[in-house]
């Protein structure tokens, strides 16, 4: 009986000891979860919230700009992340075992993108793609080549915001990549040396096996971040044309805050945790297998 | 032992508790400030750009907050119940929403608004904004005419004290249209010339053909923007050219028959005839006004607040210099299209009556003042007194007393207005990129747009 008083007395002194962490854990993660979901269950004025059931879900489901919204966020997820991967990959590969001093400069030069706030670096881009006074349709009608509206063609738009995000989003990839490749022992590639393999070989054979940890980590990051797309979208094309490159989180920006349909936005926000969730699992159940 | 344990379940309780201790000392922080209320008394106003300097954009660091900043400091100064602090705050238009509905939602809103009453029309009828009845008073009422107490009553109430109006027109740069060859069409420098649709689809070809590309390089005729709802009234005007009545009397929209896709059928010609910019499905009207003042567009919307800025801008060498002179947007009727914003002060309903009060103290001290409401003439002033006193040197307020049988209500006092705006600029988009066909797209206006109003007339607390 004693002992059992004494082993709970420790482990009030543990909890106490994590309390703190819980009790931040508890008021800013898991409650905003909860209340994003109770919310997307009702329909919120200034004044009243009246409870709805999955109305809001039936609305977004019956709501042709939440498809294409969700149809945009998928081409990008698969788009940037492919693109992100097999560049970062393809630059890690070629430089990771060059002069460290060139390998410095690499990463320096494809992370400064990085560094630069997103909102600057939409606005030069806007700056260089406004049809009516930007840089380069002035330089092609200068040179009366065709000039092409790239943010106001349905086509183009979103290739367009495929390759900016992608061109400021890589250097995180390269970076990681590098130091995962310089960490693959040294032993496996004078073995590779010795028996004649190919540089393509080595690629191949030993370290995009040695490095597939790293990929999974770039990839499933790289899924969570361009899910939640929004700042290009907003600087540079406001979902338009016809809202062709609108993605979930504008869609979710727009409703909660433009149209104060705080009730629908939070439906949004709950298909867009869950799936999220499901594409974690993976990465946890590969941090879990570790352990 | 026991100590030990004893001492490290105390400092992990201590831990917990001071976690807990610094959430307690910041709630009963704020119950302090509301309870303090009645010494001190804080007042955030804020406004969208309007016109620069206090009375005039000639004045010496002239900016869009310097009138209210002057008057915040005169009122803190002569207001005898509290002491109060104002503090100024101008937000950009089209963040205005997103503002106000993050705050109202965190309640915590502004207490005084100053915007175009078109803009905030929907915050009264979600409940966010106080009547204001009881501070316009029989002198107020005599000196601003009825109109423009009907333009900011919502239901029985008046919402917004109404400062100055800001009718809505062309601008176009003179020496542009010399340089074309259409000496004939330019109006006198104190005129708001009048074009017939014919004529102006003249101009604008003729702008297109024989603008001198050596001195006008990368220059278009006519300014035309969809890329958000910014000038979208603009764009409301040019769906009316054909003689569409837009709203039924039931508020609803009508826009859906032979006169609205004539007009957008209109647009579109002109779009695609070159008479344009270039992209106007993905340019704002920022960028549209940037180019006109660039002297890369001859033809620009405006309004008179905007036609003061620039050429303030260009007396101060901010922007180049030329000879700006205004036009009515032309209809096939012949009469002009004409609208104007009303521009006015909301209290909104921060659940302080403090606060509410010294708030209604502060928008009846800017809007009635004697001295304060001279600021009115950047715009066109709202009271007979101010237009009286400034008609002599501003001789355009003749100009804009004479389109006024011409005006039209471009909201039609419909509930749900700032929603209806993020419906129509996705439409025009479609029709400039030639996803939708002008009937298509005047279809989808009408339906999605009658959509928002049946459910923003559910919700008003001015229907209930």
């Amino acid at each position: 009986m004693k002992i059992i008083k004494e082993s709970n007395k420790e482990n009030l002194t543990g909890y106490l000891f994590v309390a703190p962490q819980i009790l931040l854990f508890l008021i800013f993660l898991v409650y905003p979860i909860i209340e994003g979901i109770r919310l997307s269950l009702f329909q919120i004025n200034y004044q009243d919230e009246v409870f709805v059931g999955l109305d809001n879900y039936r609305k977004l489901f019956s709501d042709p700009v939440f498809i294409q919204s969700t149809i945009n966020t998928v081409i990008f997820v698969v788009f940037i992340v492919a693109l992100t991967v097999v560049f970062a990959m393809f630059v890690s590969a070629a430089v990771f075992d060059k002069n460290a001093k060139y390998v410095s400069f690499i990463r320096g030069a494809y992370y400064i993108p990085v560094m630069v706030s997103m909102v600057v670096m939409s606005m030069i881009w806007s700056f260089l793609l406004n049809p009516a006074n930007g840089l380069i349709p002035f330089v092609a009608r200068e040179l009366e080549v065709v000039s092409v509206n790239f943010l106001g063609d349905t086509r183009l738009v979103l290739p367009v915001i495929i390759f900016v995000t992608f061109a400021t989003n890589v250097g995180q990839a390269i970076i990681l990549y590098i130091a995962s490749m310089i960490g693959v022992p040294k032993e496996l590639f004078e073995a590779a040396e010795v028996d004649g393999a190919s540089r393509m070989k080595v690629i191949f054979k030993i370290i995009i096996p040695m490095v597939k940890p790293t990929t999974l980590y770039i990839i499933i990051m790289n899924i969570i971040a361009v899910l939640k797309i929004f700042v290009v979208i907003q600087l540079l094309t406001g979902g338009g044309p016809n809202n062709a490159s609108t993605t979930l989180m504008y869609y979710l920006y727009n409703n909660a805050f433009k149209y104060n349909q705080l009730g629908i936005a939070s439906a949004v926000g709950v298909i867009m945790f869950l799936i999220t969730l499901v594409l974690s699992i993976p990465q946890l159940r590969a941090m879990f297998k570790k352990d | 032992m026991f100590k030990k344990r004893f001492l490290t379940m105390g400092l992990a309780t201590g831990l917990v508790l001071s976690a807990l201790a610094g959430c307690a000392e910041k709630e009963s922080g704020n119950s302090d400030v509301d309870s303090d209320s009645g010494k001190e008394v804080e007042l955030r106003v804020w406004l969208t750009p309007q016109w620069k300097g206090v009375l005039d954009g000639s004045e010496e660091g002239a900016d869009y907050d310097s009138f209210f900043k002057h008057a915040a400091e005169r009122f803190e100064k002569e207001y005898k119940d509290h002491n109060v602090n104002v503090n100024v705050e101008v937000v950009a238009g089209d963040q205005r929403d997103e503002l106000l509905n993050v705050n109202l939602n965190g309640g915590t809103p502004p207490d005084v608004f100053f915007e175009s009453v078109f803009a905030m029309g929907d915050y009264a009828h979600r409940g966010a904004l106080v009547p204001i009845n009881d501070i316009v008073d029989d002198a107020a009422k005599n000196d601003i005419a009825q109109n423009y107490w009907d333009n900011v009553t919502f239901g029985d109430d008046v919402y917004f004290y109404p400062f100055s109006q800001n009718p809505g027109t062309f601008a176009y740069n003179a020496e542009m249209f010399e340089a074309a060859g259409l000496e004939k069409y330019i109006g006198g420098e104190e005129e708001i010339k009048t074009w017939t649709l014919a004529e102006y689809e003249e101009i604008l070809k003729a702008l297109k053909e024989n603008l001198p590309k050596e001195k006008y390089s990368n220059a278009y005729p006519m300014g035309l923007f969809a890329l958000n709802n910014q000038g979208d009234t603009w764009n409301l005007a040019y769906l009316r050219m054909f003689g569409n009545q837009f709203f039924d009397k039931d508020g609803q929209l009508v826009i859906n028959d032979e006169n609205g896709a004539k007009a957008a059928s209109w647009m579109k010609k002109i779009y695609d005839a070159g008479y344009t910019n270039p992209g106007a499905e993905s340019v704002s009207s920022n960028d549209v006004n940037a180019m006109f003042q660039n002297q890369q567009l001859a033809i620009s919307f405006t309004n008179a607040i905007l036609f003061n800025n620039a050429k303030a801008d260009m007396e101060s060498g901010k922007a180049p210099k030329f000879d700006i002179r205004l036009a009515n947007i032309p209809s096939e009727s012949g009469d002009p299209l004409s609208f104007t914003y009303v521009t006015g002060a909301a209290v909104f309903d921060t659940k302080d009556e403090t606060r509410i009060q010294v708030s209604k103290d502060f928008v009846k001290f800017m809007s009635t003042d004697p001295e304060l409401v001279k600021a009115s003439k950047n715009g066109v002033p709202v009271r007979n007194s101010v237009v009286e006193e400034f008609s002599a040197e501003n001789p355009f307020f003749a100009a804009y007393a004479a389109n006024a049988p011409y005006v039209f209500n471009f909201t039609g006092n419909v509930p749900g207005y700032s929603q209806l705006r993020q419906v129509l600029y996705p439409e025009l988009q479609a029709l400039y990129t030639g996803a939708k066909t002008a009937e298509e797209t005047v279809e989808g206006y009408q339906t999605k747009g009658n959509q928002v109003i049946e459910e923003a007339k559910a919700n008003s607390v001015i229907y209930k």
